[in-house]
């Protein structure tokens, strides 16, 4: 074997053992929506949009619950990295976000029907802009 | 027909004294019931390549990987408003039998975690273990009133809340809307 292609074979094995089996191709996205705690949303165990539920989206984001980004489209992003920090449990940057409506850019990986989500840059936010309180109270318990 | 009805009430008692180890119904809409063997991992790893030692170290979410392939999110414990990361950091890249809910609404499955074992036979955890070490954390007893309402008391939670206000708008707004 010539060493060039020795070099060759030593790089793809190398890069085959490196990666996880299964991990995906990502794909460059903007995104545009309401940062939301994902489980409230998602079990629909209460209403959870808005400055209804921003309370319970904080507990929920310091609980280490995923938070997650609804975007204009319905979907709902996971939010894995957000700029240059790797945290998604408890975050406090991404604690101080909880209900904002934001346009980010970033990383999406889909795999086995949930958006992940690498957030590289926020790129605006136009802070808490969903006014439901008055419509559905305080979220869960009233106050 | 009195010996089925027997049986039946006989049925329901057990069901409700025996040793909860079991995942219950939280009356969700979508929910089911399940239990599954699967590798913990580390969720932006297993997506990315991008690894860190101890699964992030409690820092990032964590995934449940089927021998399928299959990759479940779990996003939710048996405490109130917590998630699952810490139940299963300490089973990083270990097999675990995971017993809980598999909840399915607006198109997406999410998985809340009620019990969880080293697989195949280790003894079973509820997935309570957040309580616990908040209130190590904390300096506070974990059966304490205080860690109970973990969410009220979270140092963190308090100074963003009293900033914020509970509904995001400012405390004066707040005041303005509760009557307060």
């Amino acid at each position: 074997m010539t060493p060039i292609r020795t070099a060759i074979l030593a790089a793809v094995t190398s890069a085959a053992l490196a990666a996880p089996v299964g991990a995906a191709v990502s794909e460059r996205v903007k995104i545009t929506g309401e940062v939301i705690d994902t489980w409230c949303y998602l079990s629909e165990i209460m209403y959870a949009q808005g400055t209804a539920h921003h309370q319970c989206a904080i507990w929920c984001a310091a609980g280490g619950i995923p938070v997650g980004i609804l975007a204009d489209d319905g979907q709902v992003y996971m939010v894995l990295k957000f700029e240059a920090d790797e945290t998604s449990v408890a975050n406090p940057a991404v604690l101080k976000i909880q209900s904002n409506r934001v346009s980010v850019a970033g990383d999406l990986f889909k795999r086995d029907g949930i958006n992940y989500l690498l957030v590289n840059q926020v790129v605006d936010n136009e802070g808490i802009v969903n006014p439901t309180h008055d419509e559905y109270g305080i979220q869960p318990f009233g106050e | 027909m009195r010996n089925s009805i027997a049986l039946a009430i006989f049925a329901a008692v057990l069901s409700v004294s025996a040793p909860v180890r079991a995942a219950q119904s939280w009356g969700l809409p979508g929910e089911e019931i399940v239990r599954f063997d699967a590798k913990v991992v580390d969720v932006l790893c297993e997506l990315t390549g991008n690894c860190s030692a101890n699964c992030g170290g409690g820092k990032r979410q964590l995934g449940l990987l089927k021998d399928d392939g299959t990759l479940i999110l779990p996003i939710k414990n048996r405490i109130p408003f917590a998630g699952a990361v810490e139940e299963l950091i300490d089973f990083c890249a270990r097999r675990v039998t995971a017993d809980g809910l598999m909840v399915t609404n607006r198109g997406y499955t999410i998985f809340a975690l009620q019990f969880v074992r080293a697989a195949p036979n280790g003894k079973w955890r509820g997935a309570t273990r957040f309580q616990s070490k908040w209130a190590a954390r904390n300096g506070v007893a974990a059966d304490s009133a205080t860690a109970k309402q973990w969410f009220r008391n979270d140092p963190r939670v308090k100074a963003l809340i009293s900033r914020q206000g509970r509904l995001g708008l400012g405390p004066a707004a707040d005041r303005e809307f509760l009557g307060e």
